[in-house]
Protein backbone atom coordinates (compact mmCIF):
# COMPACT_ATOMS: atom_id res chain seq x y z
CA UNK A 1 0.00 0.00 0.00
CA UNK A 2 1.81 3.03 -1.23
CA UNK A 3 0.89 6.68 -1.14
CA UNK A 4 -0.57 6.28 -4.62
CA UNK A 5 -3.13 3.91 -3.15
CA UNK A 6 -4.77 6.64 -1.13
CA UNK A 7 -8.07 7.89 -2.52
CA UNK A 8 -9.27 10.03 0.38
CA UNK A 9 -7.23 11.90 2.95
CA UNK A 10 -8.38 13.89 5.95
CA UNK A 11 -7.70 17.61 6.14
CA UNK A 12 -6.93 18.01 2.46
CA UNK A 13 -8.70 19.96 -0.21
CA UNK A 14 -10.17 18.46 -3.34
CA UNK A 15 -8.96 21.58 -5.12
CA UNK A 16 -5.38 20.48 -4.61
CA UNK A 17 -5.53 16.70 -4.27
CA UNK A 18 -2.67 14.65 -2.93
CA UNK A 19 -1.26 11.76 -4.94
CA UNK A 20 -4.26 9.92 -6.29
CA UNK A 21 -4.65 6.34 -7.22
CA UNK A 22 -4.47 5.90 -10.96
CA UNK A 23 -5.22 2.20 -11.24
CA UNK A 24 -8.59 0.84 -10.30
CA UNK A 25 -8.46 -1.61 -7.44
CA UNK A 26 -11.39 -3.70 -6.38
CA UNK A 27 -12.78 -2.91 -2.96
CA UNK A 28 -12.31 -5.61 -0.39
CA UNK A 29 -14.54 -6.60 2.49
CA UNK A 30 -14.94 -8.81 5.51
CA UNK A 31 -18.21 -10.65 5.77
CA UNK A 32 -19.43 -11.63 9.23
CA UNK A 33 -22.26 -14.15 9.43
CA UNK A 34 -23.96 -13.69 12.80
CA UNK A 35 -26.04 -16.81 12.11
CA UNK A 36 -22.91 -18.94 12.16
CA UNK A 37 -20.94 -17.28 14.96
CA UNK A 38 -20.80 -19.15 18.28
CA UNK A 39 -19.09 -16.40 20.27
CA UNK A 40 -15.80 -18.23 20.79
CA UNK A 41 -13.85 -14.95 20.63
CA UNK A 42 -11.17 -16.51 18.44
CA UNK A 43 -11.19 -13.44 16.21
CA UNK A 44 -10.91 -11.11 19.17
CA UNK A 45 -7.88 -12.94 20.50
CA UNK A 46 -6.30 -13.25 17.04
CA UNK A 47 -6.64 -9.49 16.61
CA UNK A 48 -4.99 -8.77 19.93
CA UNK A 49 -2.24 -11.30 19.15
CA UNK A 50 -1.45 -10.10 15.65
CA UNK A 51 -1.57 -6.40 16.53
CA UNK A 52 0.08 -6.97 19.90
CA UNK A 53 -2.74 -5.33 21.82
CA UNK A 54 -3.03 -5.95 25.54
CA UNK A 55 -6.18 -4.42 26.93
CA UNK A 56 -6.18 -4.37 30.73
CA UNK A 57 -8.11 -7.20 32.34
CA UNK A 58 -11.52 -5.86 33.23
CA UNK A 59 -14.04 -6.82 35.86
CA UNK A 60 -16.88 -9.28 35.61
CA UNK A 61 -20.07 -7.29 35.24
CA UNK A 62 -22.51 -10.08 34.55
CA UNK A 63 -21.73 -10.48 30.86
CA UNK A 64 -19.51 -12.81 28.93
CA UNK A 65 -18.49 -9.84 26.87
CA UNK A 66 -15.03 -8.73 27.85
CA UNK A 67 -13.74 -6.04 27.68
CA UNK A 68 -16.82 -3.89 27.98
CA UNK A 69 -16.02 -1.77 24.97
CA UNK A 70 -13.60 -1.26 22.12
CA UNK A 71 -10.49 0.65 23.14
CA UNK A 72 -7.10 1.68 21.83
CA UNK A 73 -5.97 -1.77 23.01
CA UNK A 74 -8.98 -3.66 21.69
CA UNK A 75 -9.77 -3.26 18.00
CA UNK A 76 -12.05 -6.24 17.61
CA UNK A 77 -14.62 -7.09 20.24
CA UNK A 78 -17.21 -9.84 20.28
CA UNK A 79 -20.35 -8.20 21.55
CA UNK A 80 -22.65 -10.50 23.51
CA UNK A 81 -26.04 -8.93 22.95
CA UNK A 82 -28.68 -10.54 25.13
CA UNK A 83 -32.13 -10.60 23.56
CA UNK A 84 -35.35 -12.30 24.62
CA UNK A 85 -37.54 -13.70 21.88
CA UNK A 86 -41.35 -13.98 21.72
CA UNK A 87 -41.31 -17.06 24.00
CA UNK A 88 -39.31 -15.14 26.64
CA UNK A 89 -36.30 -17.24 25.82
CA UNK A 90 -32.92 -15.62 26.31
CA UNK A 91 -30.65 -15.68 23.30
CA UNK A 92 -27.24 -14.27 22.43
CA UNK A 93 -26.73 -12.27 19.32
CA UNK A 94 -23.08 -11.91 18.54
CA UNK A 95 -21.61 -8.90 16.81
CA UNK A 96 -18.07 -8.91 15.51
CA UNK A 97 -17.57 -5.22 16.29
CA UNK A 98 -14.72 -3.14 15.00
CA UNK A 99 -14.14 -0.60 12.31
CA UNK A 100 -16.66 -0.93 9.47
CA UNK A 101 -14.32 0.66 6.92
CA UNK A 102 -17.09 2.88 5.59
CA UNK A 103 -17.08 3.97 1.98
CA UNK A 104 -17.96 7.48 3.12
CA UNK A 105 -16.19 7.56 6.48
CA UNK A 106 -17.46 10.12 8.98
CA UNK A 107 -14.20 9.83 10.94
CA UNK A 108 -12.18 11.00 7.95
CA UNK A 109 -14.62 13.81 7.21
CA UNK A 110 -14.35 15.07 10.78
CA UNK A 111 -10.60 14.70 11.22
CA UNK A 112 -8.88 18.05 11.62
CA UNK A 113 -5.47 16.87 10.60
CA UNK A 114 -3.92 16.56 7.19
CA UNK A 115 -3.45 12.91 6.20
CA UNK A 116 -4.13 11.59 9.72
CA UNK A 117 -6.96 9.43 8.37
CA UNK A 118 -6.74 8.01 4.87
CA UNK A 119 -8.85 5.76 2.73
CA UNK A 120 -7.03 3.37 0.45
CA UNK A 121 -8.16 2.41 -3.02
CA UNK A 122 -9.23 -1.01 -1.73
CA UNK A 123 -11.61 0.71 0.70
CA UNK A 124 -9.60 0.38 3.90
CA UNK A 125 -9.75 3.36 6.26
CA UNK A 126 -6.65 3.81 8.36
CA UNK A 127 -5.44 6.21 11.04
CA UNK A 128 -1.83 7.32 10.91
CA UNK A 129 -1.03 7.61 14.59
CA UNK A 130 2.12 9.52 13.75
CA UNK A 131 0.07 12.38 12.36
CA UNK A 132 -2.90 12.13 14.72
CA UNK A 133 -3.04 15.00 17.21
CA UNK A 134 -5.59 13.45 19.55
CA UNK A 135 -8.39 15.96 19.03
CA UNK A 136 -10.93 13.14 19.20
CA UNK A 137 -13.07 14.49 16.35
CA UNK A 138 -13.10 11.03 14.75
CA UNK A 139 -14.14 9.44 18.05
CA UNK A 140 -17.12 11.74 18.19
CA UNK A 141 -18.06 11.52 14.53
CA UNK A 142 -17.95 7.75 13.95
CA UNK A 143 -21.55 6.49 13.94
CA UNK A 144 -20.30 3.07 15.07
CA UNK A 145 -18.33 4.50 18.00
CA UNK A 146 -15.16 2.77 16.84
CA UNK A 147 -11.98 4.86 17.10
CA UNK A 148 -10.71 5.37 20.64
CA UNK A 149 -8.04 7.62 22.05
CA UNK A 150 -5.18 5.94 23.84
CA UNK A 151 -4.63 6.94 27.43
CA UNK A 152 -0.88 6.97 27.10
CA UNK A 153 -0.13 8.71 23.82
CA UNK A 154 -3.50 10.44 23.28
CA UNK A 155 -3.79 9.23 19.71
CA UNK A 156 -6.72 7.53 18.02
CA UNK A 157 -6.58 3.81 17.22
CA UNK A 158 -8.86 1.31 15.53
CA UNK A 159 -8.95 -1.79 13.33
CA UNK A 160 -6.65 -1.53 10.32
CA UNK A 161 -8.18 -4.52 8.54
CA UNK A 162 -4.69 -6.00 9.11
CA UNK A 163 -3.32 -3.84 6.32
CA UNK A 164 0.12 -5.26 7.01
CA UNK A 165 -1.12 -8.79 6.36
CA UNK A 166 -3.10 -7.81 3.26
CA UNK A 167 -0.01 -6.21 1.84
CA UNK A 168 1.71 -9.61 1.68
CA UNK A 169 -1.34 -11.40 0.37
CA UNK A 170 -2.76 -12.73 3.62
CA UNK A 171 -6.26 -12.34 4.98
CA UNK A 172 -7.01 -10.42 8.21
CA UNK A 173 -6.04 -12.39 11.32
CA UNK A 174 -9.60 -12.49 12.64
CA UNK A 175 -10.79 -14.15 9.44
CA UNK A 176 -7.86 -16.57 9.55
CA UNK A 177 -8.75 -17.67 13.06
CA UNK A 178 -12.51 -18.01 12.73
CA UNK A 179 -13.49 -21.49 13.88
CA UNK A 180 -16.98 -21.68 12.42
CA UNK A 181 -16.51 -19.99 9.07
CA UNK A 182 -18.58 -17.04 10.25
CA UNK A 183 -15.92 -14.65 8.96
CA UNK A 184 -14.98 -14.46 5.31
CA UNK A 185 -12.74 -12.14 3.37
CA UNK A 186 -12.46 -11.15 -0.28
CA UNK A 187 -13.57 -8.50 -2.75
CA UNK A 188 -16.77 -6.70 -1.84
CA UNK A 189 -18.34 -8.08 -4.99
CA UNK A 190 -17.60 -11.66 -3.94
CA UNK A 191 -18.77 -11.05 -0.40
CA UNK A 192 -22.05 -9.58 -1.64
CA UNK A 193 -22.52 -12.66 -3.81
CA UNK A 194 -21.82 -15.07 -0.95
CA UNK A 195 -24.09 -13.06 1.36
CA UNK A 196 -26.86 -13.21 -1.18
CA UNK A 197 -26.67 -17.00 -1.40
CA UNK A 198 -26.53 -17.39 2.35
CA UNK A 199 -29.51 -15.10 2.94
CA UNK A 200 -31.57 -17.02 0.40
CA UNK A 201 -30.64 -20.19 2.21
CA UNK A 202 -31.68 -18.67 5.54
CA UNK A 203 -34.97 -17.52 4.12
CA UNK A 204 -35.65 -21.06 2.92
CA UNK A 205 -34.87 -22.35 6.39
CA UNK A 206 -37.52 -20.07 7.84
CA UNK A 207 -35.40 -17.13 8.98
CA UNK A 208 -37.47 -14.80 6.83
CA UNK A 209 -36.11 -11.65 8.40
CA UNK A 210 -32.48 -12.46 7.74
CA UNK A 211 -30.61 -9.86 5.72
CA UNK A 212 -27.33 -8.11 5.04
CA UNK A 213 -26.15 -5.14 7.09
CA UNK A 214 -24.29 -2.93 4.63
CA UNK A 215 -25.68 0.52 5.49
CA UNK A 216 -25.97 2.88 2.53
CA UNK A 217 -25.96 5.98 4.76
CA UNK A 218 -22.19 5.60 4.91
CA UNK A 219 -21.97 4.46 1.30
CA UNK A 220 -21.75 0.80 2.24
CA UNK A 221 -19.10 -0.78 4.42
CA UNK A 222 -15.99 -2.90 4.07
CA UNK A 223 -17.26 -4.98 6.97
CA UNK A 224 -20.67 -6.46 6.17
CA UNK A 225 -22.83 -8.57 8.45
CA UNK A 226 -25.49 -11.17 7.87
CA UNK A 227 -28.05 -10.78 10.66
CA UNK A 228 -30.92 -13.06 11.69
CA UNK A 229 -33.18 -10.06 11.81
CA UNK A 230 -32.17 -7.17 9.60
CA UNK A 231 -35.18 -5.12 10.77
CA UNK A 232 -33.61 -4.68 14.20
CA UNK A 233 -29.93 -3.83 13.83
CA UNK A 234 -30.07 -2.08 17.23
CA UNK A 235 -30.45 -5.44 18.92
CA UNK A 236 -26.94 -6.19 17.60
CA UNK A 237 -25.61 -2.90 18.95
CA UNK A 238 -25.58 -1.49 15.42
CA UNK A 239 -27.13 1.83 14.39
CA UNK A 240 -30.19 1.53 12.13
CA UNK A 241 -29.19 4.39 9.86
CA UNK A 242 -25.54 5.34 10.36
CA UNK A 243 -24.29 8.40 8.51
CA UNK A 244 -22.14 11.47 8.91
CA UNK A 245 -24.16 13.58 11.32
CA UNK A 246 -25.69 16.95 10.44
CA UNK A 247 -23.46 19.10 12.67
CA UNK A 248 -20.32 17.50 11.23
CA UNK A 249 -21.55 18.13 7.69
CA UNK A 250 -22.58 21.72 8.44
CA UNK A 251 -19.25 22.33 10.09
CA UNK A 252 -17.14 20.98 7.22
CA UNK A 253 -19.29 21.90 4.21
CA UNK A 254 -20.91 25.17 5.29
CA UNK A 255 -19.11 26.84 8.18
CA UNK A 256 -15.61 26.37 6.75
CA UNK A 257 -16.21 27.85 3.28
CA UNK A 258 -18.52 30.57 4.64
CA UNK A 259 -16.03 31.32 7.40
CA UNK A 260 -13.18 31.60 4.91
CA UNK A 261 -15.29 33.88 2.71
CA UNK A 262 -16.28 36.02 5.70
CA UNK A 263 -12.71 36.39 6.93
CA UNK A 264 -11.38 37.24 3.47
CA UNK A 265 -14.21 39.70 2.83
CA UNK A 266 -13.61 41.47 6.15
CA UNK A 267 -9.90 41.82 5.47
CA UNK A 268 -10.64 43.03 1.93
CA UNK A 269 -13.09 45.69 3.15
CA UNK A 270 -10.58 46.78 5.79
CA UNK A 271 -7.84 47.16 3.18
CA UNK A 272 -10.13 49.03 0.79
CA UNK A 273 -11.22 51.33 3.57
CA UNK A 274 -7.64 52.05 4.48
CA UNK A 275 -6.72 52.82 0.89
CA UNK A 276 -9.74 55.02 0.20
CA UNK A 277 -10.46 56.76 3.51
CA UNK A 278 -6.97 56.60 4.95
CA UNK A 279 -6.09 57.20 8.56
CA UNK A 280 -8.30 59.12 10.90
CA UNK A 281 -5.86 61.69 12.22
CA UNK A 282 -6.50 64.04 15.12
CA UNK A 283 -5.58 67.67 14.66
CA UNK A 284 -3.88 68.30 17.98
CA UNK A 285 -3.87 72.07 17.43
CA UNK A 286 -7.65 72.09 17.33
CA UNK A 287 -8.00 73.35 20.88
CA UNK A 288 -10.82 75.80 20.95
CA UNK A 289 -11.89 74.27 24.19
CA UNK A 290 -11.64 76.51 27.28
CA UNK A 291 -9.37 74.31 29.27
CA UNK A 292 -7.11 73.83 26.28
CA UNK A 293 -7.00 77.56 25.69
CA UNK A 294 -5.70 77.94 29.22
CA UNK A 295 -3.28 75.17 28.55
CA UNK A 296 -1.98 77.03 25.54
CA UNK A 297 -1.55 80.41 27.07
CA UNK A 298 -0.09 79.20 30.33
CA UNK A 299 1.77 76.08 29.45
CA UNK A 300 3.91 76.13 32.58
CA UNK A 301 0.86 76.14 34.82
CA UNK A 302 -0.49 72.88 33.65
CA UNK A 303 0.80 71.02 36.67
CA UNK A 304 -1.30 73.08 39.02
CA UNK A 305 -4.54 72.41 37.23
CA UNK B 1 3.36 70.62 18.82
CA UNK B 2 2.53 71.36 22.39
CA UNK B 3 2.57 68.70 24.96
CA UNK B 4 -0.73 69.00 26.62
CA UNK B 5 -2.71 67.48 29.38
CA UNK B 6 -3.73 63.98 28.52
CA UNK B 7 -6.85 62.19 29.57
CA UNK B 8 -6.72 58.78 31.20
CA UNK B 9 -8.76 56.42 29.03
CA UNK B 10 -7.56 53.02 30.19
CA UNK B 11 -6.29 52.18 33.68
CA UNK B 12 -3.08 50.22 34.05
CA UNK B 13 -4.85 47.05 35.17
CA UNK B 14 -7.16 47.15 32.16
CA UNK B 15 -4.26 47.72 29.82
CA UNK B 16 -2.35 44.75 31.18
CA UNK B 17 -5.51 42.70 30.96
CA UNK B 18 -6.11 43.80 27.36
CA UNK B 19 -2.61 43.03 26.12
CA UNK B 20 -2.55 39.74 27.98
CA UNK B 21 -5.71 38.78 26.11
CA UNK B 22 -4.10 39.86 22.85
CA UNK B 23 -1.04 37.70 23.50
CA UNK B 24 -2.81 34.50 24.51
CA UNK B 25 -5.56 35.24 21.98
CA UNK B 26 -2.94 35.20 19.24
CA UNK B 27 -1.80 31.76 20.35
CA UNK B 28 -5.39 30.57 20.60
CA UNK B 29 -6.33 31.84 17.17
CA UNK B 30 -3.25 30.62 15.35
CA UNK B 31 -3.49 27.14 16.86
CA UNK B 32 -7.27 27.08 16.35
CA UNK B 33 -6.85 28.13 12.75
CA UNK B 34 -4.59 25.11 12.30
CA UNK B 35 -7.45 22.75 13.26
CA UNK B 36 -10.16 24.67 11.48
CA UNK B 37 -8.39 24.92 8.14
CA UNK B 38 -6.07 21.91 7.90
CA UNK B 39 -4.27 23.60 4.99
CA UNK B 40 -3.03 26.05 7.60
CA UNK B 41 -1.77 23.34 9.90
CA UNK B 42 1.66 24.98 9.81
CA UNK B 43 0.23 27.83 11.88
CA UNK B 44 -0.04 25.36 14.75
CA UNK B 45 3.73 25.12 14.61
CA UNK B 46 3.92 28.24 16.78
CA UNK B 47 3.21 25.80 19.60
CA UNK B 48 5.97 23.45 18.41
CA UNK B 49 4.17 20.47 16.93
CA UNK B 50 0.56 19.92 15.89
CA UNK B 51 0.06 17.75 18.97
CA UNK B 52 1.43 20.52 21.14
CA UNK B 53 -0.93 22.98 19.43
CA UNK B 54 -3.83 20.69 20.33
CA UNK B 55 -2.66 20.61 23.92
CA UNK B 56 -1.98 24.34 24.20
CA UNK B 57 -5.10 25.59 22.39
CA UNK B 58 -7.68 24.96 25.13
CA UNK B 59 -5.40 26.33 27.83
CA UNK B 60 -4.60 29.48 25.86
CA UNK B 61 -8.31 29.71 25.05
CA UNK B 62 -9.23 29.74 28.71
CA UNK B 63 -6.53 32.32 29.40
CA UNK B 64 -8.10 34.44 26.67
CA UNK B 65 -11.74 34.07 27.72
CA UNK B 66 -11.49 34.35 31.50
CA UNK B 67 -9.75 37.78 31.62
CA UNK B 68 -12.38 38.94 29.16
CA UNK B 69 -14.95 38.34 31.87
CA UNK B 70 -12.83 40.55 34.10
CA UNK B 71 -12.95 43.26 31.45
CA UNK B 72 -16.70 42.77 31.24
CA UNK B 73 -16.96 43.67 34.92
CA UNK B 74 -14.58 46.61 34.64
CA UNK B 75 -15.96 48.08 31.43
CA UNK B 76 -19.60 47.26 32.02
CA UNK B 77 -20.66 50.81 32.90
CA UNK B 78 -19.02 52.21 29.77
CA UNK B 79 -20.88 49.81 27.54
CA UNK B 80 -24.46 50.55 28.36
CA UNK B 81 -26.63 51.65 25.48
CA UNK B 82 -27.06 55.44 25.39
CA UNK B 83 -29.47 57.78 23.70
CA UNK B 84 -27.33 58.89 20.76
CA UNK B 85 -26.25 55.38 19.99
CA UNK B 86 -29.01 54.49 17.59
CA UNK B 87 -28.57 57.65 15.50
CA UNK B 88 -24.84 56.96 15.47
CA UNK B 89 -25.48 53.46 14.18
CA UNK B 90 -27.72 54.82 11.46
CA UNK B 91 -24.99 57.26 10.51
CA UNK B 92 -22.45 54.44 10.17
CA UNK B 93 -21.75 55.42 6.56
CA UNK B 94 -20.69 58.91 7.63
CA UNK B 95 -18.58 57.41 10.39
CA UNK B 96 -16.74 55.25 7.91
CA UNK B 97 -16.28 58.05 5.42
CA UNK B 98 -15.21 60.53 8.10
CA UNK B 99 -18.05 63.00 7.50
CA UNK B 100 -17.61 64.07 11.07
CA UNK B 101 -20.08 66.94 11.07
CA UNK B 102 -22.85 64.39 10.50
CA UNK B 103 -21.95 62.05 13.34
CA UNK B 104 -23.86 62.40 16.63
CA UNK B 105 -21.73 62.91 19.73
CA UNK B 106 -21.03 59.77 21.71
CA UNK B 107 -19.40 58.94 25.02
CA UNK B 108 -16.56 56.74 26.22
CA UNK B 109 -17.37 54.08 23.67
CA UNK B 110 -19.19 54.35 20.41
CA UNK B 111 -22.01 51.89 19.65
CA UNK B 112 -19.79 50.01 17.22
CA UNK B 113 -17.35 49.33 20.03
CA UNK B 114 -20.22 48.30 22.28
CA UNK B 115 -21.43 45.78 19.73
CA UNK B 116 -17.86 44.48 19.41
CA UNK B 117 -17.48 44.15 23.15
CA UNK B 118 -20.79 42.34 23.53
CA UNK B 119 -19.89 39.97 20.72
CA UNK B 120 -16.56 39.20 22.37
CA UNK B 121 -18.29 38.48 25.67
CA UNK B 122 -21.00 36.26 24.18
CA UNK B 123 -18.66 34.31 21.88
CA UNK B 124 -16.18 33.88 24.75
CA UNK B 125 -18.84 32.29 26.90
CA UNK B 126 -19.99 29.96 24.13
CA UNK B 127 -16.41 29.11 23.16
CA UNK B 128 -15.54 28.30 26.77
CA UNK B 129 -18.56 26.07 27.34
CA UNK B 130 -18.27 24.22 24.02
CA UNK B 131 -14.51 24.10 24.40
CA UNK B 132 -14.85 22.22 27.67
CA UNK B 133 -17.26 19.78 26.02
CA UNK B 134 -14.77 18.85 23.30
CA UNK B 135 -11.63 19.01 25.44
CA UNK B 136 -9.79 15.71 25.02
CA UNK B 137 -8.87 13.79 27.02
CA UNK B 138 -10.07 15.56 30.15
CA UNK B 139 -13.71 16.53 29.71
CA UNK B 140 -15.04 15.15 26.42
CA UNK B 141 -15.86 11.74 27.88
CA UNK B 142 -18.47 13.29 30.16
CA UNK B 143 -20.57 14.22 27.14
CA UNK B 144 -22.55 12.28 24.56
CA UNK B 145 -21.19 12.19 21.01
CA UNK B 146 -24.15 14.10 19.60
CA UNK B 147 -23.67 16.86 22.14
CA UNK B 148 -19.97 17.10 21.27
CA UNK B 149 -20.73 17.24 17.55
CA UNK B 150 -22.98 20.26 18.06
CA UNK B 151 -20.39 21.76 20.39
CA UNK B 152 -17.73 21.44 17.67
CA UNK B 153 -20.04 23.18 15.19
CA UNK B 154 -20.94 25.99 17.60
CA UNK B 155 -17.32 26.38 18.62
CA UNK B 156 -16.32 26.83 14.97
CA UNK B 157 -19.12 29.32 14.27
CA UNK B 158 -18.28 31.41 17.32
CA UNK B 159 -14.57 31.29 16.53
CA UNK B 160 -15.20 32.62 13.03
CA UNK B 161 -17.47 35.37 14.35
CA UNK B 162 -14.93 36.29 16.99
CA UNK B 163 -12.09 36.33 14.47
CA UNK B 164 -14.05 38.58 12.10
CA UNK B 165 -14.75 40.97 14.99
CA UNK B 166 -11.10 40.85 16.04
CA UNK B 167 -10.15 41.90 12.51
CA UNK B 168 -12.70 44.72 12.68
CA UNK B 169 -11.39 45.71 16.12
CA UNK B 170 -7.79 45.74 14.88
CA UNK B 171 -8.69 47.63 11.74
CA UNK B 172 -10.66 50.34 13.55
CA UNK B 173 -7.99 50.69 16.22
CA UNK B 174 -5.27 51.27 13.67
CA UNK B 175 -7.54 53.48 11.56
CA UNK B 176 -8.16 55.95 14.36
CA UNK B 177 -4.79 57.39 15.17
CA UNK B 178 -4.14 57.54 18.86
CA UNK B 179 -6.31 54.64 19.97
CA UNK B 180 -3.53 52.06 19.96
CA UNK B 181 -1.32 54.47 21.89
CA UNK B 182 -4.27 55.01 24.22
CA UNK B 183 -4.49 51.31 24.90
CA UNK B 184 -0.73 51.01 25.29
CA UNK B 185 -0.06 53.99 27.57
CA UNK B 186 -3.56 54.69 28.82
CA UNK B 187 -3.63 58.31 27.77
CA UNK B 188 -5.34 60.15 24.94
CA UNK B 189 -5.30 63.85 24.17
CA UNK B 190 -8.18 66.20 24.80
CA UNK B 191 -8.41 66.92 21.08
CA UNK B 192 -8.66 63.15 20.44
CA UNK B 193 -11.55 62.87 22.88
CA UNK B 194 -13.27 65.84 21.37
CA UNK B 195 -13.03 64.35 17.91
CA UNK B 196 -13.97 60.76 18.67
CA UNK B 197 -15.75 60.62 22.00
CA UNK B 198 -16.92 64.17 22.82
CA UNK B 199 -19.34 63.14 25.56
CA UNK B 200 -16.49 61.45 27.38
CA UNK B 201 -15.29 64.92 28.37
CA UNK B 202 -18.51 65.34 30.35
CA UNK B 203 -17.74 62.31 32.47
CA UNK B 204 -17.50 63.49 36.09
CA UNK B 205 -14.89 60.80 36.78
CA UNK B 206 -12.64 62.01 33.99
CA UNK B 207 -9.00 61.93 35.03
CA UNK B 208 -6.36 64.21 33.60
CA UNK B 209 -2.75 63.15 33.49
CA UNK B 210 -0.61 66.17 34.18
CA UNK B 211 2.48 66.56 32.15
CA UNK B 212 5.48 68.82 32.33
CA UNK B 213 5.74 71.12 29.35
CA UNK B 214 9.07 71.60 27.75
S1 LIG C 1 -16.61 2.61 11.27
FE1 LIG C 1 -16.09 4.56 12.17
S2 LIG C 1 -13.87 4.53 12.28
FE2 LIG C 1 -14.45 2.91 10.84
S3 LIG C 1 -14.39 3.94 8.82
FE3 LIG C 1 -16.51 4.09 9.57
S4 LIG C 1 -16.56 6.10 10.57
FE4 LIG C 1 -14.39 5.55 10.37
S1 LIG D 1 -7.97 12.12 17.01
FE1 LIG D 1 -6.41 11.95 15.40
S2 LIG D 1 -7.33 10.74 13.78
FE2 LIG D 1 -8.97 11.37 15.16
S3 LIG D 1 -9.77 13.26 14.24
FE3 LIG D 1 -8.20 13.90 15.70
S4 LIG D 1 -6.31 14.00 14.52
FE4 LIG D 1 -7.79 12.85 13.28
Amino acid sequence: MSAQDIILSSGTSTLAPAAQVRKKLSKIAKLFDATKCNGCKGCQVACSEWNDLRAPIGEFTGSYQNPADLSSECWTLMKFNEVTDENDKLRWQFTHSGCMHCDDPACLTACSTKDAIVQHANGIVNIDSDKCIGCGYCVTACPFDVPKLDEIDQKAYKCTMCSDRLQVGQEPSCVKSCTTGALKFGTREDMLFIADLRIKQLHEKGFTKAGLYNPQGVGGTGMMMILHDISQPESYGLPADPKTSLPIKLWQDVVKPLGAAGIIATVAVACLHRITVGRNVVDESDNDDDSEAIDHTHPTQSDKE
Amino acid sequence: MHKQNMILRHKLFDRICHWFIVAVGLVTFLTGFAFFFPSFQWLGAIAGTPQMARFVHPIAGLMMCLPLMLMLVRYYHHNKWEKNDLTWMLAIKDVMLENEDKIPAIGHYNPGQKVLFRTFVVTSIVLTVTGFMMWQPYFAHYFASTAIEWAILLHAICAVIMLIFVIVHFWMATWVEGSVAGMLYGAVSRAWCKKHHPNMLKDPELKTIKREKH
